[in-house]
C-alpha cells in the first residue's frame, strides 16, 4: 500500500509539465551519450550553451513577458541593433567600454518605447513590438550599411570566445547568474507574485491596487536592456557584426519559453521550465549535429517538439485516465 | 627506411638555405595519393539550391576518384537559420575532428573565431565559392573565376550574338548588389575598346532578382526600345526570366537574351534561340577542384604555402597564389567562365 502511494506521488510528479520535462531531457541526454563519444567532454559541453548563448539569456526575460501576458517580438532586432550600434561606434572611434555603455542605453531605451507604447497607450504588445522588429532592424541595417565590421579589440573578443574562470566563458556565467536571480525574482519576490497576478487578468490585478502600467513598463524595459547585453555578447563571441545579427532570433526563443510550459495567454508557466526547455532544445540540437543531423531537419524535430508542447496540456492526461477510470468503475 | 632518408634530404635542403628550399617547393607539382582515410564537411550557404547540389556532386566525383575510405558529408544549414547554423556546423566538425570543412561562406567574417577554433584542433577550413572576407581562419579559397574578366566575357558574348552591332539593355538584380554592380561596371569598360564601338548600351533596369518584377522588366525593355537587339542579365533569376518573356511574347528573332545563367534552367531557351549563349562557371568542377584541395591539405601531401602546384584529377594542374582581392590571403583560380551554347549546353544541363 505505502509501495503504491510512492508510485503514486511520482507518477502525479511526471505528470506535472516540469516532471515531463526533467523525463525528455534524461532522454536526450542518454541518447546522446550513447550515440556520440563526443558528447559528453567539457569543450562540447560548454560549446553547446556558446552556441545559443544569447538567446538563452533572452529567454529567461521573455518567461517574465509571457507570464505577464505579453510578447516582445523586438528582441532579436535589438540584438542586432546593439551589436551594430557598438560596431559603428566602435569604427567612428569612441571608446569600447563608452561604446558598451551607450549600446546598453539604446536597449534600455527601445525597451522603454516598447513599455511606453504597451503599458501606458495602451497598444497591443504584438503590434508594438512587432513594429520595433521592423524599425530596430533598419535601424541597425542603416548604421553598418552591407559591410560586415570586425577588428574588436582582443579582450572584446577574447571575452566572447575564451574562458573567464577556467574553460567557462563570461556568458555563460552571466547566463547562470541571470538564471539563479531571475528565479529569486520570479518565484520568491513581490514582483514574481505581480507579474503572475497581471497575467492572469490585469483588471482584477489593478482593482488589487497594482500599478500594472509601471510594472509592464519595467518588464519591457528590462527586455531592452537584456536584449541589447546579448546582442553585444554576440558581437563579442563571434568577433563581427553585420546588419543581419540574431535575424530570426526571436522565434527560437519564443519557443523555448513556450515549450517550457509557460502559457501565451499568460498567467502561468515557471523559470524552472523554461530553463528545462532550453536545456531539451540545446541538448537535442547538438545531439543531432553531433550525429551529422542539420538544417531541415533539425527544424522539423524541433517545431515537432513545440507542436507537442502546445497540444500534451490540452489532452488532459489526468482527465483522459479519471474516465477511464470511471468506465472501470461502472462496469 | 626510404622515406627517413628523403626527410633527412628534405631537412638538409631547409638547413642549407631557405631560398633553395623556395625554389624547390614552387617547382614541385604534387600528384595526390589516393585511398587515404580522411572525413571531410561539405558545408554550403544553405540547403536547397541547386548549385550547391552541383557542388556536391563534383566533391563526391573527386571522393569516389580519390578512393577516401572516409567519409564525405553534405551538411548545411536552413536558409533562416544560416549564419548561426554555419557557425554551429562549423564548431561540431572541429568537435568531431573532421580533417577538413569545405565551406561556401554566408557568415562574412562572424565565421572567424569558429573556423579559427576548427583550424587549432586540426581541421583544414578550405573555402569556395564565397570566402571569408579576411582570410582570417581560412587556410585557402577556391575561387570560381577571376571577377575582373566577367566584363570581357559578356561584351564578347554581346559581340557574338548581335553579329557586331546593335543595341543592348542590362537587366540586373537590385540597384545595390555590389558583385553585380561590379560585373555591369566592368562590362562598360571593356565596351569602351574599339571592338565594341558599334554596340550601344542604352539602359540598366533592375529586377530585384524575382522572377516576375525580372519579366515585366524585360517586356517593357521591349516596349521602351523597339529596335533592342539584346538584354543582357548578369543574375540567373533575370536572364531566365527575360528569355521567358520573350519566348513567351514570340519576340525572341529579334530581341535575344544573354548574361550569366545555369545550364539547367536554361537549356530549352539555348535550344530554340532565344538565349544562344551564357556564361557561368561549372559548379560541379567547383565542388571537384575544392575536395582536391582540401584531400591534399587534410592527408598533409598539401601545405598550403603560396606557390605550392598540384595536379586536381582531370581538371589538371593548380597553383596556390597570393588572392589579389584580399591582402595576406590565398586562393586557388579555378578559371574562365564556361561560355554555353546549342553545342554544350545540353551535357551541362543533366
Amino acid at each position: 500500500m505505502a509501495e503504491r502511494s510512492t508510485l503514486a506521488t511520482m507518477w502525479a510528479r511526471v505528470q506535472t509539465w516540469e516532471g515531463f520535462l526533467v523525463c525528455v531531457l534524461i532522454f536526450i541526454v542518454l541518447m546522446n551519450t550513447a550515440l556520440s563519444p563526443q558528447f559528453l567532454t567539457l569543450s562540447n559541453q560548454i560549446n553547446l550553451f556558446q552556441l545559443s548563448i544569447e538567446k538563452i539569456i533572452v529567454a529567461l526575460v521573455m518567461t517574465f513577458v509571457i507570464i505577464n501576458a505579453e510578447i516582445d517580438l523586438s528582441v532579436g532586432s535589438m540584438m542586432g541593433l546593439a551589436a551594430c550600434a557598438f560596431g559603428f561606434l566602435f569604427k567612428a572611434g569612441v571608446d569600447p567600454v563608452l561604446a558598451i555603455g551607450i549600446t546598453l542605453l539604446i536597449g534600455l531605451a527601445g525597451g522603454a518605447l516598447n513599455g511606453v507604447f504597451i503599458a501606458y497607450v495602451g497598444l497591443p504588445s504584438l503590434v508594438v513590438t512587432l513594429a520595433t522588429l521592423i524599425g530596430f532592424r533598419g535601424l541597425a541595417r542603416v548604421l553598418v550599411e552591407d559591410r560586415g565590421i570586425t577588428d574588436f579589440p582582443l579582450w572584446f573578443d577574447n571575452l566572447g570566445q575564451q574562458g573567464l574562470i577556467g574553460p567557462v566563458p563570461f556568458a555563460l556565467i552571466a547566463f547562470f547568474a541571470l538564471c539563479a536571480l531571475l528565479w529569486v525574482v520570479l518565484q520568491r519576490s513581490g514582483f514574481g507574485r505581480k507579474t503572475y497576478v497581471i497575467g492572469t487578468n490585469r483588471e482584477v490585478a489593478a482593482f488589487a491596487g497594482i500599478d500594472t502600467a509601471r510594472h509592464k513598463l519595467i518588464l519591457f524595459t528590462a527586455s531592452g536592456l537584456v536584449s541589447a547585453f546579448a546582442g553585444l555578447l554576440y558581437a563579442a563571441r563571434v568577433g563581427a557584426v553585420r546588419g543581419d545579427v540574431a535575424l530570426g532570433f526571436e522565434l527560437d526563443i519564443i519557443t523555448m519559453v513556450l515549450l517550457g510550459g509557460v502559457s501565451i495567454f499568460g498567467g502561468s508557466g515557471t523559470l524552472v521550465g523554461t530553463l528545462l526547455a532550453i536545456l531539451i532544445v540545446l541538448n537535442l540540437r547538438n545531439g543531432m549535429a553531433l550525429l551529422n543531423i542539420t538544417g531541415h531537419i533539425q527544424t522539423g524535430v524541433i517545431g515537432i517538439l513545440l507542436i507537442a508542447s502546445v497540444l500534451v496540456p490540452r489532452l488532459n492526461v489526468s482527465t483522459l485516465f479519471g474516465a477511464k477510470k470511471h468506465e472501470e468503475g461502472s462496469a | 627506411m626510404k622515406t627517413l632518408m628523403t626527410s633527412c634530404a628534405a631537412a638538409a635542403l631547409l638547413a642549407t638555405g631557405l631560398s633553395t628550399a623556395t625554389i624547390a617547393t614552387a617547382g614541385a607539382q604534387t600528384m595526390l595519393d589516393g585511398g587515404e582515410s580522411v572525413d571531410m564537411v561539405l558545408l554550403p550557404k544553405f540547403l536547397g539550391i541547386l548549385v550547391f547540389d552541383q557542388a556536391n556532386e563534383g566533391a563526391m566525383e573527386a571522393h569516389a576518384e580519390l578512393e577516401n575510405p572516409g567519409e564525405l558529408l553534405f551538411l548545411g544549414p536552413t536558409p533562416e537559420n544560416s549564419v548561426a547554423g554555419q557557425i554551429e556546423i562549423m564548431t561540431t566538425a572541429a568537435t568531431q575532428g573532421q580533417g577538413a570543412v569545405l565551406l561556401s561562406n554566408n557568415a562574412g567574417d562572424q565565421i572567424v573565431p569558429a573556423a579559427q577554433a576548427a583550424q587549432e584542433a586540426g581541421t583544414r577550413v578550405v573555402t569556395w565559392d564565397s570566402p571569408i572576407p579576411s582570410g582570417d581562419g581560412e587556410d585557402v579559397f577556391v575561387a570560381q573565376v577571376d571577377f575582373g574578366s566577367i566584363g570581357v566575357v559578356m561584351a564578347d558574348m554581346a559581340h557574338s550574338i548581335l553579329g557586331g552591332s546593335g543595341k543592348m539593355a542590362v537587366l540586373s538584380a537590385t540597384p545595390d548588389a555590389a558583385n553585380q554592380n561590379a560585373w555591369i561596371a566592368a562590362m562598360e569598360e571593356a565596351l569602351e575598346d574599339d571592338k565594341y564601338a558599334d554596340i550601344e548600351l542604352v539602359d540598366i533596369v533592375y529586377g530585384d532578382d524575382q522572377a516576375e518584377v525580372s519579366y515585366n522588366r524585360a517586356l517593357a525593355l521591349v516596349d521602351q526600345y523597339p529596335d533592342l537587339g539584346l538584354i543582357m542579365s548578369p543574375t540567373t533569376v533575370g536572364i531566365q526570366a527575360s528569355a521567358k518573356a520573350m519566348q513567351d511574347e514570340g519576340l525572341c528573332d529579334q530581341v535575344r537574351v544573354s548574361g550569366l545563367g545555369l545550364p539547367a534552367e536554361m537549356v530549352s531557351y539555348t535550344m530554340n534561340g532565344c538565349a544562344p549563349e551564357f556564361a557561368l562557371w561549372d559548379f560541379r568542377d567547383l565542388g571537384y577542384l575544392t575536395y582536391y584541395t582540401a584531400y591534399g591539405l587534410a592527408t598533409g601531401q598539401l601545405t598550403g604555402e603560396i606557390g605550392e602546384s598540384f595536379t586536381a584529377g582531370r581538371m589538371g594542374e593548380y597553383t596556390i597564389e597570393e588572392d589579389p582581392s584580399r591582402e595576406g590571403a590565398r586562393r586557388i583560380l579555378m578559371g574562365p567562365f564556361t561560355v554555353y551554347t546549342s553545342e554544350n549546353v545540353e551535357a551541362a544541363a543533366q
